[in-house]
């Protein structure tokens, strides 16, 4: 049962957030003209839809908890046919780590938050640095040489060749960009 | 006829002007070094390319993406083959007869006959391509908005029903994927429709920002869980190619039409790529193949087969792109956003538009078929050298580009954070089986799908039975019916006996 209950968890979640969207296309604000669709009625099909497969799945998973799969791709099933005649070239499942994908998300979330205060070259290079000694690199130097080459490369190609304008930061930080701009030719 | 091959040749001339000819080669290297690398997949090493586009002409662009496109489904058979480590999940089925063949000491025979595979499907199918088009363009030309409904649907009906491993999962991403697209102002009425008062959200989800979290950040944060693998290499000394010769290639003819055949038809259909396409060509050839005993044992056959269906799939996703704007992979749908970002909207009418562009596109194809031939001729040997890169150091670049890209795209931050939104829900994805393509697709084709929906309610006084009462448009809703209906019809079926 708990099994189910955790196969049930995706679909059941997928389904309240389908039914509050669904609540929520209910409430959009907009002037009927008689005798035409609104702009509701196409968010409110989707929604529709979302949430009849969601129950579906649910009350399948929960009716007849050994039956696994659902109906699959024609194609998809071909391929997996073809794959399973040769279970030798599967790759083994590989190890998990649960605390490493949170750290790296984290990590990313920290960079976008820093990248607005300090600017991009300030905020990439020990955000690169961090996730490759993050990711299990040990080679010190290779890592800090590869963040900072890297950094400045790309903002050389970014700013100067593409011409896009990346974020310089927040005072004092906005300074250390233009130097560094300066320096590189950027203007 | 000669009018289409009057504007190919014009074509060619386009693709030979430096810019296009160095777009060219910048993304048939990049898209090389994409498939060798195991930690980068194909689709994304084209979404990652996407930012760096944006200051190009259109021709260049579009040349760049679309050589990485044909480039990324040949260079992972190298490492398939040499290392027993598929670059690409298209390159498992190499696994199985080229390393096998590479295990009997016919390494360099074995790529000889990937790079006579992926030149003839690849060539095989750019003419295929070009003799469709034009016709199928001129149909499309005649088609209101109920056949044009019909075909978004039919292409979004095929996304969840032929290459989904779960029907319910690959409908609710497509879903998913439509919602995602409603986000914003409407167009007719300018109702708010699920922004929450947040003022980004008014000008909509760029799809580029769910293309970019879905795919790159999403696969990172996959990569990062399972603590970036590295592969332990032997030497790549002797990748040299030996190809096969008139004689012994004459011997597998029929394996290659076969498998070309096969790759044009599979890239036709919406949300079946060269995956599909190199898996199924090796089930064919395995089934019905005259020396079908003999497959796995390391006979050209099974190189044969994958490969010329593989590269063949890029001409087939080809034509519904250009020809109706409708993508029929994931690496087309990232090449339909760059016509977008480039203010060209893919469809019949950009044949008589921008004819131009249209056939330099094509005839790349042509230039980058030979071209990638050539460069894994003489460099596979180098190139498979990449393998030698940490992937944590691949994978730290790869979330910079994504950013980049994200940022790049309308120069704000909102869009960065919402990319790492779609990073995690890109991993959710991943993690619980869920399809990414069918989202990024719903995302690209929703706005099309939903105005042509809303335009025929209007024209026809809200009578949705339009659909089904016009001779094409209602062939088309009910062939999609059908592919939806007939995998659930089948399970049910299997259930009972």
């Amino acid at each position: 049962m708990r099994r189910a209950l955790v196969r049930v968890l995706p679909y059941a979640l997928v389904g309240s957030l389908a039914a509050w969207l669904f609540y929520a296309a209910t409430q959009i604000d907009f002037h009927r003209r008689p005798g035409t669709l609104g702009p509701d009625v196409w968010p409110k099909l989707v929604l529709g839809l979302m949430l009849a497969i969601c129950v579906y799945e649910v009350v399948r998973v929960l009716v007849s908890p050994q039956w696994r799969g659902g109906a699959a791709g024609v194609l998809q099933e071909m391929v997996e046919r073809t794959e399973q005649a040769h279970p030798d070239a599967a790759e083994p499942a590989a190890p998990k780590s649960l605390p490493l994908l949170l750290g790296g998300i984290a990590l990313t979330a920290a960079y976008v938050w820093l990248i607005q205060r300090l600017g991009f070259v300030l905020a990439t290079a020990p955000y690169v640095f961090a996730f490759i000694a993050l990711g299990g690199y040990r080679r010190w130097l290779v890592n800090a040489a590869t963040s900072v080459v890297g950094t400045l490369a790309m903002m050389f190609f970014f700013m100067k060749v593409v011409y896009v304008s990346l974020p310089i930061g927040a005072e004092p930080f906005a300074q250390v960009t233009i130097a560094l701009m300066r320096l590189m030719g950027i203007r | 006829m000669m009018e289409v091959l009057q504007a190919l040749g014009v074509g060619f001339v386009h693709v030979f002007a430096p810019a296009n000819l160095a777009a060219l080669f910048v993304g048939l290297v990049l898209g090389l070094l994409v498939a060798v690398l195991p930690g980068l997949t194909l689709v994304m090493g084209v979404v990652l390319a996407l930012p760096f586009t944006y200051s190009m002409h259109v021709t260049p662009a579009i040349i760049l993406l679309t050589a990485m496109y044909v480039a990324g489904t040949y260079a992972g058979a190298w490492t398939s083959i040499l290392f027993h480590v598929p670059g690409e999940p298209i390159d498992v089925p190499m696994l199985w007869d080229g390393h096998a063949m590479a295990r009997k000491g016919e390494a360099a025979k074995a790529l000889g006959w990937t790079l006579s595979a992926a030149l003839v499907g690849g060539l095989a199918a750019a003419t295929v391509m070009v003799a469709l088009a034009q016709p199928v363009a001129r149909i499309a030309l005649t088609f209101s908005t109920p056949e044009y409904f019909a075909i978004i649907f039919f292409g979004l009906a095929s996304v969840v029903s032929l290459g989904g491993a779960s029907l319910a999962n690959a409908l609710i991403s497509l879903c998913a994927g439509l919602l995602v697209a409603t986000v914003g102002v409407d167009d007719t009425y300018g109702a708010h429709r699920f922004t929450f008062g947040v003022p980004i959200l008014s000008d909509g989800i760029d799809y580029l920002v769910v293309m970019v979290g879905a795919f790159g950040l999403g696969e990172v944060f996959v990569r990062m869980e399972q603590r970036f693998r590295s592969i332990p290499l032997q030497s790549a000394g002797e990748a040299s190619t030996r190809l096969p010769s008139l004689r012994e290639a004459a011997a597998v003819k029929g394996t290659y039409a076969r498998g070309t055949l096969l790759g044009i038809l599979i890239g036709l259909v919406p949300g079946a790529g060269a995956t599909v396409a190199s898996f199924l060509s090796y089930g064919v050839e395995a089934q019905y193949g005259r020396r079908k005993a003999l497959m796995g044992s390391g006979i050209p056959e099974g190189i044969v087969a994958p490969q010329t269906a593989a590269t063949s799939s890029v001409g087939g996703a080809m034509i519904p792109l250009m020809t109706m704007g409708i993508p029929g992979s994931g690496a087309t749908a990232i090449i339909l956003g760059a016509f977008l970002l480039h203010g060209l909207q893919p469809g019949p009418q950009v044949f008589e538009t921008s004819r131009e562009i249209v056939y330099a596109v094509f005839a790349s194809i042509f230039v980058a078929v030979i071209g990638m031939c050539v460069i894994g001729y003489f460099a596979a040997r180098y190139l498979v050298r990449v393998l030698e890169l940490p992937e944590v150091i691949v994978s730290a670049y790869v979330v910079m580009c994504c950013i980049l890209g994200a940022f790049a795209a309308r120069n704000n931050i909102t869009d960065v954070w919402l990319i790492v939104v779609f990073g995690v829900i890109g991993y959710l994805c991943e993690r619980f089986r869920f399809p990414i393509t069918p989202m990024v697709l719903g995302v690209i084709l929703g706005p099309l799908a939903e105005t042509n929906f809303m335009t025929t309610m209007i024209s026809f006084g809200n009578d949705w039975t339009v659909f089904f009462t016009r001779p094409i448009s209602g062939t088309i809703m009910v062939i999609a019916l059908l592919t939806i209906v007939y995998p659930i019809f089948r399970q049910l079926r299997k259930r009972a006996t």
